[in-house]
């Protein structure tokens, strides 16, 4: 049912170094859907999950058997400020989602670990949820340093905004990616 | 009347100094590092990012202030600078003066770069100079030119004995609260500096300072005295607190004075990302 999705959305991360999802609200767990369903699939590759929007326990909880793929790496920005303090192998937490800089240290150092000749692929989910607790030009900057260092590093990015929240900021932010997605009924 | 120990009395009270250690025998081991830019031997740190901003790393035989406030990771950079030396054959000594070795070590013991072999081997030697104060029979609280005198020769017999090449002082602070004037701290630290630089021997002095403050120093002589300040402070983004680190001053090197986002894992040390700006 989500095949158009997840073929327009890999399809394009395959061929650009960046690309920016919009995405509907209504439509943003099917997109979840997708690109987990992708992720699962995909055992050639190397993912990196940034979860702002929703903590690693709640993806764990809805896509079983999710802790068992070694080639997805979760990095949680959200539990720790929540005050949930688990520790778990397939997960780095972060203690704020105010610690931008951190973010992209422990990036680099998951993508670091692994064997050159992979591909390298990071979720962004979401700037919508980074700008929640963040000044926006801090996040324009932190994303324009993110994109600098994926293409540095030779590594893909999907970056989701919610499009109800686009506002200036986010527009200037997504618009920094090589293509840009806007998920429509039609596509699902 | 002060007593001078022998060197073998100053061994006893270090922590885990092997007995097969003797002068002279690990100059082989040594790994000087010359660079091309005007040949000035450099000293790494081995935090890759910051021997970059350093431009290869500090000169060899400079003191350097690592200035910070209470838990902003000036224990565990010197630390990481001594084991990281240690383990490319430089042999290094920690004097400890703010917290007993007990606890110094146990703090230590949690970090993956932390080799304990390496303390075994005699290759990183802890102090504690409080211990070598008393038996010196020095005031505890307050030392005279005497005293002063007497635990500069001490400091230098152990880095010659030992044959350092790296050398921390943790922290620089307590021991010119126990130096009585400003005459003395800057006395001090420029004989200690200079008998270590000849000795080719690279020092990292820690400075304690309060939080958010544009000090370098309590008593402001000490920076004027060292070759280089690497400060280490934090900022608040939205409440929470971001280590910070930033090369201020480094004589004898071109230095990049960014200011870093500092992270200390267990895992991996010191880390370092350029600062976001936007505030």
């Amino acid at each position: 049912m989500l095949d158009g999705l997840k073929e327009r959305i890999f399809k394009a991360a395959k061929i650009h170094q960046s690309i920016g999802i919009i995405v509907p609200m209504n439509n943003y767990s099917d997109l979840s859907e997708a690109m987990f369903s992708y992720m699962l699939d995909d055992n050639a590759d190397i993912w990196i999950y940034l979860m702002i929007t929703k903590s690693y326990d709640t993806m764990m909880k809805r896509f079983n058997g999710l802790a068992e793929h070694k080639n997805i790496k979760f990095i949680d920005c959200i539990s720790r400020a929540a005050g949930i303090t688990r520790n778990d192998k397939g997960c780095v937490y972060i203690d704020s989602p105010v610690m931008l800089e951190k973010m992209i240290i422990e990036i680099m150092h998951i993508f670091h670990e692994c064997k050159p000749d992979v591909s390298k692929y990071l979720i962004l989910d979401s700037i919508s949820a980074l700008m929640i607790y963040n000044n926006p030009e801090t996040v324009k900057e932190f994303f324009q340093h993110l994109i600098n260092k994926s293409r540095a590093e030779n590594m893909h990015s999907i970056s989701i905004v919610l499009e109800e929240e686009l506002n200036e900021y986010m527009n200037r932010i997504i618009f920094l990616n090589d293509k840009i997605i806007k998920v429509k009924e039609s596509f699902i | 009347m002060k007593k001078k120990l022998p060197i073998v009395l100053y061994l006893v009270i270090t922590y885990h100094v092997p007995t097969t250690q003797k002068k002279g025998n690990r100059r082989d081991m040594q790994e000087t590092e010359v660079r091309s830019s005007g040949q000035v031997e450099k000293c790494t740190i081995g935090i890759e990012e910051l021997d970059t901003q350093l431009n290869g790393g500090i000169p060899t035989g400079s003191t350097v202030l690592v200035v910070g406030s209470s838990g902003s990771g000036k224990t565990t950079l010197c630390m990481q600078y001594l084991i990281n030396g240690a383990k490319k054959g430089e042999r290094g000594v920690f004097f400890t003066i703010t917290e007993p070795l007990f606890k110094l070590t146990k703090n230590i013991e949690g970090f993956k770069f932390y080799d304990k072999k390496l303390v075994e081997t005699g290759m990183v030697n802890l102090i504690d100079l409080r211990i070598i104060s008393e038996r010196l029979g020095l005031d505890a609280e307050k030392y005279t030119v005497e005293d002063a005198s007497a635990l500069l020769d001490v400091l230098r017999d152990i880095a010659e004995e030992l044959d350092v090449k790296r050398l921390v002082m943790d922290s620089i602070t307590a021991l010119c609260y126990r130096l009585q004037t400003r005459e003395m701290i800057r006395d001090f630290i420029f004989k200690l500096g200079t008998s270590l630089a000849a000795m080719k021997c690279t020092t990292l002095l820690t400075s304690e300072v309060p939080p958010r403050t544009f000090k370098y120093s309590q008593y402001e002589i000490e920076e004027f005295i060292s070759d280089g300040i690497i400060f280490l402070g934090d900022v608040e983004r939205r409440g929470d607190l971001i280590r910070t680190l930033q090369i201020v001053k480094m004589r004898g090197t071109s230095h990049s004075r960014t200011k870093f986002a500092m992270n200390i894992s267990t895992d991996r040390g010191i880390e370092l990302l350029p600062l976001l700006k936007s505030e």
